[in-house]
Parts: C-alpha cells; sequence; structure tokens
C-alpha cells in the first residue's frame, strides 16, 4: 500500500493506494493540484521508497525549488528521487537529469524514460506526473490516453504506483469522461467552490475501484511550508467569563491575536491552527453577558465549538450551557475543554458531565490552558466530531 | 459596476464599458502596447478597482518600476503580478505580497493558480468587488504553447472574468500569429483595441463597443499619459 500523504485522503481510500494500483488527482482549472501529487510523492519517499517525477511543464531546477517552499528537501532523498526531465527538451535547454525525453511532443519518447525508469525504481515505487495536462497540450488527446493505458500497465507489472495531476481544462467531453472514469483505478476530484471568485477549495474521492471509498468532501489550504491541510475555516470557543478561551485559543494556535481590555476579552480572539495535517481558524468569544450581543455576531457559521469551562466553577456551568445557545451552537459538533485541572477543586471530566443537563455523548476533555496539556487531544476530538459530519 | 480605459477620445466615443468584458488589444511591435495596457491598468487603481497583471516578457519588478519610473502613486494592496520571467531566468525568488511566480509561460496550470489567488485575495479580503486583469502578452504564451492550449486556458478564464463582474484586457502581437490563430481566439472577446501603423506614426481605435468601430486616432505616448489626437 502506498499512503498519499493527504490528511483524511488514506481514511477514505481504506489505507493508501496499492501497489501496482492508479490514482488521478483530478483539478478545477485555478485550484492548487498540483501539490497533491508532490505531497503523495514525498510522503512515500520519506516512508522509505523510491519514487519518479515526471516534470513536463517545469525546469527541473525549479522544481526542486517549489519541492523545498513545501519544506520538502529533495536532496535529503538521494537516489530514491529521480526526475523524467519531459521539458529541458521543449525549451531546447540542457539537461542533467537521470532520465531525459527526447521529444516532449512524442509519448513514445515519453513511455521509453517511463519504461526506463521503472526498471531501474526498487519495488515498490511511485511514479508522479507533474502535469498529465500539459503532455496531452504537446502530444495530443487520444495519443496521451493511449499513452497512459501502456504507463499503468507496466505500473502493474514492475509492482509501481502510478499518481497523476491532471488539470481539466475545456477538453472534448469524451477525454475528461476518460480521466474522470476509465484511464485509473481511482479518481480524487480536486475542486473549487465557485461563486463570483473561487473562494475556497476542497477535494473529494469520485471513484477508487479497491474500496468501498468513503464519499466525503474535505475542504482544503495549502500551506508553505507544510502542504495540503484538511482546513477548517471556523471553529468557535465559547464559555463564562474568566474560564480560559483566550489562554485556549492562543495554546492551540501558531498565530493568535485578542481584543481584550485589562485581560477580558470584550471582542474576539483569533487563531491560527495547524496541527497534524489539519489547519484551522479559531474564534474565541468573550463571555461576560454585558458582550453577548457581539457573542452572537461572531458565532455564525461555525463547524464545530469547544465549550471553555473553569473546572473549579461549578456555579459557571449553567452560563455555559447558556453560552451554547446564544452562539446557536447545538446541532453542531460540540467539545466540552475542562479547563484548569491544575487548580485545588477542579472537578472531574466524569463529574462535570453529571452536573450539566447535557447528552451523555458530548465528550468533556481535561485540560490545563496556561500549559498546554490536553489542548490538541481537545482539537483532535473535535476535528473528527466535524470530519465525521463534513 | 462599469469600466473606463484610461484612453480618453476612446471612452467618451465608446461610453461605459460593462463588466464582465474581454477585451483583445492587437497592434505591431513597439507601437507602445506595454505602456497602453499599463495605462489601462493604472485607470483601474485611480478607479478604486484591483489589477492584476500576467507579465510574460518582463520581470515582476520592471511592471512595478514603470509605475515608479512616472511617480505614479499606486496603492500596493491593490495590484498583483503573475511573473512568468523571473523564474524561466534562474532566479529563486519567493513570492511576495505583489508579485506571484509562475515557472514559465508554459505552466498555464500555475498561471491560473496564481490569478485564481489574486481574485480570491482581493474579493474575499480586501471587499473589492472590481478587478482588472491584464494579461500581457498572450503572443508570449502562444509561442510555448499550440493555439487549442491557449484557447481553453482563455475559454476559462474569459468566464471567469464574467463569473467575477471583472475586465479582461489580452495583449497580442500583430504579424506574429497566422490568420486562424487571431480567428479562433476572437471568438472568446467581446471587442478589440486595435493599433496599426501609420505615415506619422501609430494609430488607435476600438471595435465592437458600438455598432461601428470608432475612428482611428493618432495617439502620443507621453509617459504613463496616453494622447489622442484627430
Ligand atoms: N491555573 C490555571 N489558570 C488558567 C488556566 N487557563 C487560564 N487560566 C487563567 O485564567 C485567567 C483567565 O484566562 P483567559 O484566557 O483570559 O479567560 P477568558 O475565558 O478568555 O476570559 P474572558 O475573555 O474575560 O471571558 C487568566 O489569568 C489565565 O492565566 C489553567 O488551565 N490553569
Ligand atoms: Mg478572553
Amino acid at each position: 500500500m502506498i499512503e498519499t500523504g493527504i490528511p483524511k485522503l488514506d481514511d477514505y481510500l481504506n489505507g493508501g493506494v496499492p501497489i501496482g494500483k492508479t490514482l488521478v488527482y483530478y483539478a478545477y482549472p485555478g485550484v492548487e493540484g498540483t501539490v497533491f501529487g508532490m505531497q503523495s510523492l514525498c510522503h512515500s519517499i520519506s516512508n522509505g521508497m523510491s519514487g519518479v517525477y515526471v516534470a513536463s511543464s517545469t525546469e527541473p531546477h525549479r522544481i526542486r525549488e517549489q519541492f523545498s517552499e513545501f519544506g520538502w528537501d529533495t536532496d535529503e532523498y538521494g537516489d530514491r528521487f529521480a526526475i523524467i526531465d519531459a521539458f529541458s527538451g521543449l525549451i531546447g535547454a540542457d539537461s542533467h537529469e537521470r532520465y531525459v525525453v527526447a521529444d516532449p511532443e512524442d509519448t513514445r519518447s515519453l513511455t521509453q524514460c517511463v519504461k526506463n525508469a521503472m526498471e531501474d525504481l526498487r519495488e515498490p515505487g511511485v511514479i508522479v506526473f507533474e502535469s498529465l495536462s500539459t503532455i496531452m497540450d504537446l502530444c495530443g488527446e487520444s495519443e496521451t490516453l493511449d499513452a497512459i493505458e501502456e504507463w499503468n500497465q507496466y505500473a502493474m507489472l514492475y509492482d509501481h504506483a502510478m499518481i497523476y495531476n491532471f488539470t481539466a481544462w475545456p477538453y472534448s467531453d469524451d477525454t475528461l469522461l476518460s480521466i474522470k472514469e476509465d484511464v485509473c483505478d481511482s479518481t480524487i476530484f480536486v475542486g473549487g467552490i465557485a461563486g463570483n471568485v473561487i473562494f475556497g477549495q476542497y477535494f473529494g474521492v469520485l471513484k477508487a475501484n479497491w474500496t468501498d471509498a468513503v464519499r466525503k468532501c474535505v475542504l482544503f489550504k495549502v500551506l508553505k511550508p507544510g502542504g495540503v491541510r484538511a482546513y477548517i475555516p471556523k471553529i468557535l470557543v465559547t464559555g463564562p467569563f474568566d474560564a480560559g478561551k483566550s489562554t485556549f485559543v492562543h495554546a492551540l494556535s501558531t498565530r493568535a491575536v485578542s481584543v481584550d481590555r485589562l485581560g477580558t476579552t470584550i471582542a474576539l480572539d483569533h487563531g491560527h491552527v495547524d496541527h497534524k495535517g489539519f489547519a484551522a481558524d479559531i474564534f474565541g468569544t468573550p463571555g461576560q453577558a454585558r458582550f453577548d450581543p457581539i457573542i452572537k455576531l461572531i458565532s455564525g457559521e461555525a463547524m464545530g465549538v469547544f465549550l471553555v469551562l473553569d473546572s473549579t466553577r461549578a456555579e459557571d456551568f449553567a452560563r455555559g450551557r447558556q453560552m451554547l445557545e446564544i452562539t446557536r451552537s447545538f446541532g453542531l459538533p460540540v467539545v466540552i475543554v475542562a479547563n484548569k485541572q491544575d487548580c485545588d477543586g477542579a472537578l472531574t471530566p466524569e463529574d462535570i458531565l453529571g452536573q450539566l443537563d447535557m447528552p451523555e455523548t458530548i465528550p468533556v476533555m481535561p485540560a490545563v490552558a496556561t500549559t498546554g496539556e490536553g489542548v490538541f487531544e481537545a482539537f483532535e476530538t473535535l476535528i473528527d466530531m466535524v470530519m465525521e459530519v463534513g | 459596476m462599469t469600466y473606463k480605459l484610461g484612453i480618453s477620445r476612446l471612452d467618451e466615443l465608446i461610453g461605459d464599458i460593462k463588466s464582465g468584458t474581454n477585451i483583445m488589444m492587437i497592434g505591431p511591435p513597439i507601437s507602445g502596447k506595454d505602456d497602453i495596457a499599463n495605462i489601462i491598468a493604472y485607470q483601474g487603481l485611480l478607479d478604486a478597482n484591483a489589477a492584476v497583471i500576467v507579465s510574460t516578457r518582463e520581470p515582476g519588478n520592471n511592471v512595478l518600476e514603470w509605475f515608479e519610473r512616472y511617480n505614479l502613486d499606486i496603492p500596493m494592496d491593490r495590484i498583483g503580478i503573475v511573473d512568468c520571467v523571473t523564474r524561466t531566468l534562474g532566479f529563486g525568488a519567493p513570492d511576495t505580497d505583489n508579485i506571484k511566480m509562475a515557472s514559465s509561460p508554459v505552466d498555464l496550470t500555475g498561471i491560473g493558480v496564481k490569478i485564481s489567488q489574486f481574485f480570491e485575495h482581493f474579493w474575499m479580503e480586501m471587499h473589492l468587488r472590481e478587478t482588472r486583469l491584464c494579461i500581457n502578452s498572450l503572443s508570449t504564451i502562444l509561442m510555448y504553447s499550440n493555439l487549442q492550449t491557449v484557447f481553453r486556458f482563455l475559454h476559462v478564464f474569459t468566464g471567469r472574468i464574467k463569473a467575477a463582474n471583472a475586465l479582461g484586457i489580452y495583449v497580442i502581437e500583430e504579424g506574429m500569429h497566422d490568420e486562424k490563430t487571431i480567428v479562433t481566439l476572437k471568438q472568446l472577446f467581446d471587442g478589440m483595441i486595435e493599433i496599426r501603423e501609420s505615415e506619422e506614426g501609430y494609430q488607435i481605435r476600438a471595435v465592437g463597443f458600438t455598432p461601428k468601430p470608432t475612428p482611428w486616432f493618432d495617439y502620443e505616448i507621453d509617459g504613463a499619459n496616453i494622447v489622442l489626437r484627430g
């Protein structure tokens, strides 16, 4: 099995791409699709496998730079990483790569290189195509479709996995349909949420013939360094006055700002989280009742909620429950953060759940926001719930 | 939501340009098309639009320098450049707020991503509802890719211009392409700015905005101004 290294995707594909199978990232023009193939390649190589990148629209030297911008150092991979240079020939430049395609406008020339690389590659290996669409543009649609079939057969023969990036420019309907449904064992759609502009990106499994793939869409963001991150645009952090909401937001975030006065939040906290393949924007509300109108205002469109409680102050729990109502959080995934576990008289999570008039299924996670203890466990729990619903 | 070119006599004759309009600008070499393209972008900045310039012949920095050279006080937070040149010269320059690097003019996928990112930024974060996209020039892109490929790319992006209520300007070198190329691409555009050589110098007119083309005007480029005569 070859993992894709794309968050959630390996779960959805039942572990990844089996050896000898093929996958295409089918991307909507304008959406960041190329990084998917790059990330899958680097993930496999860091797992000890060998990989080849077929460069068709970028100079090899630039390709290495692109990898390093994401934090993937191809020098470190040594001879487990190679490039098939199907670009330099196009602009008449010299190439020092191990595999050089003499005529990038001829699929036969490319096939020869792919075959050579596959023979050399220690199995199981992974071959990733930077851009199938560029090859199609240069060599023709039907020629490329035929070539893909040939490459896929070699992959099966040599026990390698094939991964293609493809940008779905308006080719003929037949071509688009073939790529989407026929030529590969699996198709991952990489799309954009389009209004007046593309304002969000998502991916999902369209097809995978080795498993009952999970058909869910995941919003994503591309971080540099980092790569593809499953993205949750809004997570709310609410709770009574002084419970530790702002501290909690800062403990989770790589960057955060708070609008506070005299130690209490008067507008909101905002932070970016980047943790284990997941990125999220989190918003903390004030706690004091006099800010209830503001709390209402900032709580719309959240995808999940943390209710932060001071575990020593049972008298505030009712207020906490009330805040879930104010933020209209019922029905959304909620995780209760039993904060200030380091303080004397802190109630245990079980006790807290017992005192709250709320469903038993709601997770209550112990935490000490000031030291960061437990905050990421709470984050992971909520993310799981959000992705389950999504 | 309408646009002005910033070319006074033409603007008077053709009136306001509807949002979602895609315009091809075609003319001979050294007729000042780069300047005119920048002047149209600059008019956008004056009108509180955002401007996205795809530069295929000059590094992005040179484009910014054009504005500096004429002491134009441009709002840096509303200008975005997709630089298709710097990387091909072998410089590993990183993206900045104003300049995003594409690998090369062949990398239409990458160019498309960068354009989309600027559009998203201006619309979602800056809440700007009027954006101009200027691709200077399609001729370079056509040198590296075939007509069909460029047609597909433009098919997508002229559509995005419509969806975003933006204005698109696409520069083409006259004489570099065969008739079929020009005819094929023309289908994608709502209007044209044509430039031709005359005895005195160069002339300009607008076609497709009014029932008849505007008359030809002699023009001179004076810094960041274009002055039409006649
Ligand atoms: N001992 C201990 N103190 C904590 C913990 N979390 C927060 N605090 C402290 O509790 C106080 C309030 O923390 P904040 O994060 O400002 O609380 P808040 O919920 O944002 O408060 P408001 O915005 O005013 O409603 C601060 O003095 C924190 O240092 C914790 O886990 N343990
Ligand atoms: Mg606070």
